[in-house]
Order: C-alpha cells, then structure tokens, then sequence
C-alpha cells in the first residue's frame, strides 16, 4: 500500500473559483453548481516488497518541515500513510469528484531524486502526481446529478462542453462514493486509458 | 485601396498587445487593441485578429481553458468561417486549441490539447531563442508567404505549456498528412530538432505552430512580435541575423530594421493586400 498526499489552497483557489464562476455559464437552467474545490494528489510508492511503513516517518518530517510539497503560509495538507488511509477514499460531504492524471507516466522523478538528495527514504520507488476536482452540485431533481454535471463540466469537447480536464493531455475517474485505494493506484500506475473521440 | 484592420484582442491577462499591434503597425497594417467584452458588433468591423501572448485569465484551470469560453471567441470564430485570418500567439494558440478551432477537422470539437513542456530531464517554463522552419500546406499563403525557401528563422519562445499532443491518432496522422504543421523547431542548420534545445517542449511534430485546415487560423507557440525589430535580436545568435545584429551595434537606424519575426506579419499584410484588392476588382 502506497502513502497519500492531499495538498489544498487555505488561501482563495482562484482557479477554483474561476471554474465554479465559468461552470455556472456551461449548465443548463435548473442545475445549480454550488461550489468546487480543488487538491493535489501525491501517491507515494513502495518498492516491490518494501512496505510503505519503512520511508513513511521520513516523509511525514519531509511534509512537515521542508518545501518539497507544502507551503504552510498558503496550503493545508492531510498525509495518509498506508495505515491510516483505510481501504476507500470518501469524497467530502455532499460532494462527488473528478480525479484526472497526465495520459503520459504520472511519476514525478525529478521531485523523487531532489527529495531523495535531502532525505533518504530507503524503499520509495516513485511519486506519482493527479489532481481531484470536488464538486456540490444538484439536479432538478434534487440528486448531485453526477452524469450530467461530469459531461457538462468534465472532459472537454467542445467550447460548450467541458471544462475541467483535457482529454489529449488528461485522463479522468469519476469519483460519486467511497472508491477503494487500490483503484486509485491502479489508475494512477497503469498506462492511461484509450482516448475515446467524442461522438 | 484601404487598410485592412486588425483587432488585436485584449483579454483579462494577456500582456502583449501593446508590442503585437506595433508590429502589425510596421507591416503597414491598422491594428487596434480590443477589449474582450465589446458588444458583438463590433467584432465584424475587422479585417483579421490577433489574440496575443501573456495570461489570460492566470492560466486558471488550464491555459486558454477560460478565455476560450469566451462570447468574443464565438464571433471570432464566426468572422474566421467567413475566412478572415485568426493568429494565436503563444497564449492565443492555446486559447485557439482549447476552442476547437485548430486543426478543427470536425467542426468546433476540441482536437488537440497544449500540454505542459515535457522535454527529456527538462521541464516548466522556458524562455529562450530557437530555430523554426515554414512548411509548405494551407497556412502558407497566410502566414509564411514571405518566408525565403530554406530560411531558418530564429525566433524567442515563452511558455510552459507549448506542447502541441492529440490523443487521436486520427487527428494526428491528418495534421501530418494535410500539412497543417505551418512551423517546426529545428536545429540551428536546418536539420531535424531532435533533441533539446532545438526541440524545446516535446511537441508531436515539432510543431511551432499548426493550422486550421483552410489555413486562415494559425495557433503560434513563438513570439514573432519579439522579433519584429533588428534590435530585439540577441547579440550571440549564431546565424545570419545573429550576424545582423551585430553590424548594426551603434547604428541606430540599422537597429530599428526588421527582425526575423516581422516576416510573418509581412505575410499576414501581403495577403490582406491581394484579398483587398481582389474585392475591390469591379
């Protein structure tokens, strides 16, 4: 099991606010788009037959006490070790999001060897990077009307359609309840996949 | 026979519309700056557009991703239909892909995306010189009429997401086919830019820029409007208009004197010109 690092603006998202703000104009008459916001996620990797565990406490000092992944004056963070993640990852109250990843390799090696330099972490194979966007919607009916909202502001089509995620550069998981980790990983360590041309 | 009109769009952001409506200015050209939310009328008094460089927007969500959404992108398209010619420099090329106006194979759907630079053990933004060379297809007649055959034509570039990707081979193997890559990086001779830093951001074809299939829509990772004065050319290039430069060092008037990037904006007025004047043919 990997370890996670979700990493929030505690100042103004202004992205975040651009996308609720330029979302509201993309959705048809009795869709309300409530708020969005927005996290950077970092999966730690184990080598094969190391455990999280081992590099775990260096990266928690890492996090805390160096710049490598969090600005303390302008962001929040929550890390996740391998034992405290549990098996899902619940989206926050009322919302539903969408996780999208580069369609090229997630790893981050440059941040893992400039890290590494500073702060051995014996067993840690790759940081890989994705980027979830949360969002509180509602349909006519009253649900999040999640079908709706990820076709309206998800994987961008056209200049009508779409917002969020580039399907050229981008993929992207639709996350509406707990989704199990290993999910996670597994979409963030396979190759990316096929595009699909819009019909 | 009169001026054609350029609109040189103002959008929240973009930081490059006062040295881009000069240059058009020194092609003979009347350019004007306008804002993004004029009234919908007013679009269709020019002749051309010119989305500059710069941040639209902060880059918010994506580059482009914001501005293309844009009701002044929706006459701008509507005029370009019409085929009057629409220039996206470095900020505008990616408003022009997050639009779907280039390639634009299928009417208005997003094609391509201008994914961060991703050059081997290179990443982020770059600013530096590099070297590009016209291809012959659609856009030529529009934005490199003017380009000597074999000209290597050395040009400043400012991004950090200039990568021209598709994710559809489809579309891929069409821009290739069709000839819609109108500038490719290459190395300082010419030869094929197959490493860093002659090519600067891992683009698909080494594509600078790429065009609509009519050619009158060109998305244009360079800067032509840093490079629209002899002076503006850096004293250590190493080809002929390094060599330019350096003769004029002390003579003014020599340094006042086109810059390589002025070649694309000459193309853009001489077709202008030949379109005037066939419409003004009795």
């Amino acid at each position: 099991m990997s370890a996670v690092l979700l990493v929030r603006l505690k100042i103004t998202d202004l992205s975040a606010w651009t996308a609720l703000t330029t979302g509201r104009r993309l959705v048809a008459p009795g869709y309300s788009l409530n708020r969005i916001a927005r996290e950077q996620l970092l999966l730690f990797t184990p080598e094969p037959g190391i455990k999280a565990e081992s590099f775990e406490r260096a990266l928690g000092e890492a996090v805390r006490h160096s710049n490598f992944f969090v600005n303390p004056n302008k962001e929040s963070y929550r890390l996740l070790t391998s034992a405290e993640r549990g098996e899902s990852w619940t989206p926050p109250e009322g919302a539903w999001g969408i996780l999208s990843r580069p369609r090229e390799d997630t790893r981050d090696e440059r941040l893992r060897e400039s890290l590494l330099r500073e702060h051995p972490m014996p067993g840690l194979l790759a940081i890989r990077r994705a980027k979830v966007w949360w969002l509180w919607t509602r349909g006519p009916d009253g649900t999040p009307a999640t079908a709706y909202f990820s076709g309206a502001l998800g994987e961008l089509r056209d200049q009508k359609h779409g917002l969020l995620v580039n399907p050229h550069a981008e993929a992207a998981l639709i996350l509406t309840g707990a989704l199990a980790w290993s999910r996670v990983e597994r979409f963030l360590t396979d190759p990316a996949p096929a595009f699909r041309a819009a019909a | 026979m009169s001026t054609a009109k350029i609109a040189v769009v103002q959008i929240p952001g973009v930081n490059c519309e006062y040295e881009t409506t000069r240059a058009l200015a020194s092609v003979g050209l009347s350019a004007r700056i306008v804002r993004w939310n004029e009234p919908a009328s007013v679009w269709s008094e020019f002749d051309g557009y010119v989305i500059p460089g710069g941040f639209a927007f902060q880059d918010r969500v994506r580059a482009g991703a914001i501005a293309a959404k844009l009701p002044a992108v929706d006459r701008i398209a509507a005029e370009a239909e019409s085929g009057k010619p629409v220039l996206g420099i470095c900020n505008g090329a990616q408003l022009l892909v997050e639009a779907g106006l280039v390639p634009g194979f299928h009417q208005g759907r997003v094609e391509m995306a201008l994914a961060p630079n991703a050059a081997p053990r290179r990443a982020g933004y770059l600013c530096r010189w590099v070297w590009l060379r016209a291809s012959p297809g659609p856009g030529s007649p529009w934005y490199a009429d003017s380009v000597p055959p074999d000209e290597v034509i050395p040009m400043p570039i400012a991004h950090g997401e200039g990568r021209f990707l598709t994710a559809d081979p489809e579309v891929r193997e069409r821009i290739q086919k069709e000839g819609l890559v109108l500038y490719r990086y290459v190395a300082p001779g010419g030869e094929r830019a197959d490493r860093y830093p002659f090519d600067p951001n891992g683009a698909m074809l080494e594509a600078a820029g790429i065009t609509n299939q009519a050619g009158n829509i060109l998305a244009f990772m360079p800067h032509p409007e840093r490079a629209s004065w002899l002076r503006q050319v850096p004293l250590e290039l190493k080809n002929v208009w390094g060599q330019r430069r350096r003769d004029a060092v002390g003579r003014w008037d020599a340094l006042e004197g086109p810059g390589p990037g002025r070649i694309l904006f000459q193309s853009l007025a001489k077709r202008l010109r030949l379109h005037a004047a066939q419409e003004a043919r009795p």
